[in-house]
């Protein structure tokens, strides 16, 4: 979202231009230079108590053999992790993850098909943004009310295909394969508008006159969006690939209401909070969240060394 | 036809589609919501349409049931904080990150961005603890602190405003003797007017659509917000698929209804500055 | 404030954090809670938690609290209904903020139960009154009651088992499920509800444990052996479900199963048969009232196996309700938990089994009089121990996880054989069973 011509032509805020004056005397710049502080001292407050402590209390009891609740713990060492890496049950659910990750290939994809394409001018073009928008704003356990209704036997689905003359007997939640596909839909479904508004104001922000001087050059629609939209996105489909990505690992919500990790769909945050709370090993269930966090963490470093990109100061 | 008119024809083609899809899921539980149990119990099918078109018996029960009038004073008590909270945090940590260059300003970044990662319910006990040693717990400050906190698409939204203002403003304004507060609370705070108005809405309807927070932090009875209310007449044992139909488009609506009321401002946050 | 500095507080701040916010639960040990001698002078306003929302929403609770005030008018009773009970509670007793008066969440080791909760007396004066005492007894003293009985069973709808040509009950798994294959020839019913997307009907399976053998020592058992070995109680039970679904005998879709809705559906004979428990019956019986049938058309059976010729069931308590030891009202909250259980008429009003000793069966169970089934009540010697090498293994016999696989594994959604699911539950609980057994 960052156009990058515009960002380098600005003048850096630490190297003010010419007129200023002699340099500024010694206890203002010290107060300068405290200043960012201040303005963060409420955000990073609420930031390493609220966030950050949990955190360090989480990796504290991934050492320890708590069961979440006793008043006694015994530091275990490193029991935790290594029980972790040495039980393949316990990495399994990561297949899991696959499904949520090719559903958001398919939802960055169609993100960015439905924001080219309404982009520009196309008839009733607010309604259908509000329509791919709209499902990112609806509360999480009615979207699973919903989506259970739609997937039951004789449901929604099932109607919709009797109306085209299928009748499939096909329970759409029934196999591993098949629930997992479903569940990843949903989660397309819910999260496609999101990705979708950002793309779009990536997109609207690009100066219209490119696509003007790219249309006089003869440019077709792929040509613009290969060389006028896809550099502008980059920046925010950077962003998205990494939310992507940890969202596909640690999908939760939908999968929890609508099967509780039943016929194959659970997931590591389900398994994570199963042990925490159905086995009461809530230290292998933190180090299982801190080993998460360490994946994820790789993973978006991994990702930002592929995809260099210093414009972006957030990501 | 040409070929163009082709592509035109399968681009409506694949809005109409998109349209279908996401539609459809939520018209049923709609026509569910206003069938009676009767129907549902005999066996009448996802798409045919209620007997009684305005058989609003199952918006009754979920509402009555649901303790509502002070469900929405708790809910407007929270929201109001809590977004108060974020956009004066997000918009001060967007201006602090953007305007000044300081030590450890990508350790800040990297900390606000790696808090956007942690998957809460990971931490909920360590969370639960300190929000109790605050006192908070089952008060409305406890769900208030939990959504001030770290919002990485409030300052998303922030950063990419504070980034569109011109900075020779801050610099006029420095040269005319503002400081740094002044500047903020003047100049940028009153042009990130656009951007508040997303971040109020999508916070707010995060906020809104919340159950775990309030279930977990405020059991009292006379605590519920709107979410927790109208999900509680639940039970662990469930209920009827036409209430529960009734209850999830009693939650819905409001959104709806903010939704297309003030989409523009939406849009406006996401698209930095299109409209300026 | 340089990156050193920061990064100091920063950990000076957690350290600080985490200290004070270890264990803050349960570090006072050894109070009682005394019931009250005159209950004019109880006073104090004392928080209830439970699990059943239900109740608390339909304003039911708020009637026995009334009713309560009559005899006690100095305490107010507030409830909390917690919808997802086991996780919020066991959150909060991280902390001293869990109510005055809560149910024993299954989280709570045994032996810590002194630390959490106040005592209610001795077993032995407490156990010539009500039933389950050694369920919460800790070095002789009890720390919980629970308000009703609870007893596992099939709910079924009489009329169709009637129309299939099965009045008498089945005596053995293969006629129970001839039972219900004569359903499926003859009637439209499903013969058997698995419940499978609820998941927790599915836990009912695990109270099968006693039944079987009518052993009263079956909780001793699963601590000691392998509850799936050929002809253990949970191995005949889980058995049995497997051949249920393997056969065709259960519901086409049990990924999208409605617990709502079964209630209905086999109150009007579109579902003939669940496994479920005696709390349940009152429900299915309101489901069929409102939905316009014969409530007594709903039945209950035992399982299908009899020692010496007659039929047998386990008795057990549901969830016991204690005191919190950080309460400042346990003198109420003591009052409560015995007006609760000796006169509230929760009992009755749930067609439940009284915890008072020698009370009569609800009429309801009066078919078990006449087939004479003969009633125990489990040595609960070994729970505590059962319970952590559950956790242990992660076999998880009271979460419907394992039993979900095994409908999956019977419907063919998942491979593998049964007799190697088994062997393998069984070889995870033996295996724990060395660690959790010291």
């Amino acid at each position: 979202m960052t156009d990058t011509t515009h960002k380098a032509a600005r003048p850096s805020p630490v190297a003010p231009p010419a007129p200023v004056p002699a340099k500024a005397p010694r206890g203002a710049r010290r107060w300068r230079g405290l200043t960012p502080w201040l303005f963060l001292l409420a955000p990073l407050a609420l930031l390493l108590v609220f966030t950050y402590a949990p955190i360090v209390n989480m990796v504290a009891y991934s050492f320890t053999d708590w069961d979440g609740v006793s008043p006694e713990l015994h530091y275990t060492g490193v029991g935790n992790y290594v029980e972790i890496f040495t039980r393949e049950d316990l990495f399994q659910v990561f297949f899991v993850s696959g499904y949520y990750l090719a559903a958001s290939v398919v939802q960055i994809a169609a993100a960015l098909y439905f924001a080219t394409i309404l982009g520009f001018n196309v008839r009733f073009r607010n309604f259908f943004k509000g329509v791919l928008f709209f499902p990112y704003l609806i509360n999480g356990v009615a979207i699973g009310f919903v989506f259970l209704y739609f997937f039951q036997d004789g449901g929604t689905l099932d109607s919709v295909l009797g109306l085209f003359g299928v009748h499939t007997d096909h329970a759409w939640l029934g196999t591993p394969t098949s629930a997992n596909t479903s569940l990843a839909g949903v989660s397309v479904w819910r999260y496609l508008g999101l990705n979708f508004v950002l793309f779009l104001g990536a997109i609207q922000s690009i100066p219209s006159e490119l696509y003007e001087a790219a249309e006089l050059d003869g440019a077709n629609r792929w040509q613009q969006f290969r060389h006028i939209i896809a550099p502008g996105i980059k920046p925010v489909l950077t962003l998205t690939v990494i939310l992507s990505i940890s969202g596909s690992l640690s999908a939760f919500e939908i999968p929890y209401i609508m099967t509780g990790g039943a016929t194959g769909t659970e997931t590591f945050v389900i398994q994570t909070v199963k042990l925490a709370f159905q086995f009461n090993k809530t230290g292998l269930a933190s180090a299982a969240a801190v080993v998460l966090l360490l994946i994820i963490l790789a993973v978006t470093w991994v990702q930002r060394r592929l995809v260099p990109d210093e414009r972006v100061d957030l990501v | 036809m040409t070929r163009r008119a082709v592509a035109r024809t399968l681009v409506y083609l694949s809005l109409l589609g998109a349209t279908v899809v996401v539609l459809l899921p939520l018209a049923v539980v709609f026509l569910t919501s206003l069938k009676s149990d009767e129907e549902l119990a005999n066996g009448s099918g996802a798409l045919t349409l209620p007997e009684k078109l305005f058989n609003v018996g199952n918006y009754v029960t979920a509402f009555q049931d649901g303790r509502m009038l002070s469900a929405f004073a708790n809910t407007a008590f929270i929201l109001l904080f809590a977004i108060g909270g974020t956009v004066l945090i997000g918009s001060m940590t967007a201006y602090a990150i953007d305007r000044f260059q300081f030590r450890l300003k990508k350790l800040v970044v990297a900390l606000f961005l790696i808090a956007a990662l942690v998957p809460g319910v990971t931490t909920q006990v360590a969370t639960f603890q300190i929000v109790t040693s605050f006192g908070m717990f089952d008060t409305r400050w406890a769900p208030i602190v939990l959504y001030m906190g770290t919002d990485i698409v409030s300052i998303y939204i922030f950063l990419q405003f504070v980034r569109s203002i011109p900075i020779s403003l801050d610099e006029s304004a420095r040269l005319d003797g503002a400081n740094a507060f002044t500047i903020y609370r003047r100049i940028i705070f009153p042009l990130l007017k656009p951007a508040i108005a997303t971040v109020v809405i999508v916070k707010g309807i995060t906020v809104y659509n919340d159950f775990y927070i309030p279930f977990l932090y405020m059991p009292s009875q006379d605590l519920g917000v709107i979410s927790t209310s109208l999900f509680r007449f639940r039970g662990p044992f469930g209920a009827h698929w036409e209430v529960i139909s009734a209850g999830a488009v009693l939650v819905i609506l409001p959104t709806l209804i903010v939704f297309l009321l003030l989409q523009r401002y939406i849009y406006n946050g996401f698209m930095r500055g299109a409209t300026r | 404030m340089n990156r050193r500095t920061v990064l100091a507080t920063a950990a000076a701040t957690a350290a600080l954090l985490l200290a004070a916010c270890t264990g803050t639960g349960g570090t006072s040990k050894g109070a009682d809670a005394k019931a009250p001698d005159d209950p004019s002078k109880v006073s104090g306003t004392i928080t209830v938690l439970t699990q059943r929302t239900d109740l608390v929403q339909d304003g039911t609770m708020e009637k026995y609290a009334a009713e309560f005030n009559k005899t006690y008018p100095g305490v107010k009773v507030e409830f909390q209904a917690l919808t997802n009970y086991e996780a919020e509670v066991k959150i909060r007793m991280n902390t001293e903020n869990y109510g005055d008066v809560l149910m024993i969440p299954a989280v709570i080791k045994k032996a810590d139960y002194p630390k959490f909760f106040a005592s209610l007396g001795t077993v032995a004066e407490r156990s010539k009154k009500y039933r389950f005492t050694d369920f919460t007894a800790v070095d002789g003293k009890v720390y919980g009651q629970s308000p009703i009985g609870v007893m596992p069973g099939f709910v079924y709808n009489k009329r169709v088992w009637r129309e299939a040509g099965i009045t008498e009950w089945p005596t053995t798994p293969d006629e129970f499920l001839a039972g219900l294959k004569a359903i499926k020839d003859k009637t439209d019913a499903i013969p058997y509800y698995t419940n499978f997307a609820a998941g927790w009907p599915l836990t009912s399976w695990t109270y099968v444990n006693g039944s079987v053998h009518c052993d009263t020592q079956a909780t001793t058992k699963l601590a000691e052996g392998d509850p799936w070995a050929e002809g253990a109680e949970l191995g005949v039970g889980d058995t049995l479900l497997y051949e249920i679904v393997r056969r065709g005998l259960a519901e086409k879709d049990p990924t999208t199963t409605n617990w709502e809705e079964s209630k209905p559906r086999l109150a009007k004979g579109e579902i003939a048969t669940q496994w479920l428990g005696t709390w349940a019956i009152i429900q299915f019986q309101d489901a069929a009232r409102q939905a316009g049938v014969n409530p007594d058309d709903i039945g209950f059976m035992p399982f299908p196996a009899q020692a010496d010729g007659r039929f047998c069931a386990a008795l057990s308590p549901d969830y016991n309700q204690a005191v919190n030891i950080h309460s400042e009202h346990k003198e109420a909250a003591r009052a409560w938990i015995d007006w609760f259980t000796d006169k509230s008429g929760y009992v009755e009003d749930n067609l439940a089994l009284s915890p008072l000793q020698n009370a009569p069966l609800p009429e309801v169970l009066k078919p078990y009089e006449d087939a004479g089934v003969k009633l125990i009540e489990l040595d609960d010697a070994a729970g505590a121990q059962v319970k952590e090498i559950d956790a242990q293994s992660e076999v998880g016999i009271y979460a419907p996880d394992y039993r979900q696989d095994l409908v999956d594994l019977a419907r063919g959604a998942r491979q593998g054989s049964l007799d190697g699911f088994l062997d393998d539950l069984g070889e995870k609980w033996t295996a724990a069973q060395a660690n959790a057994g010291s």
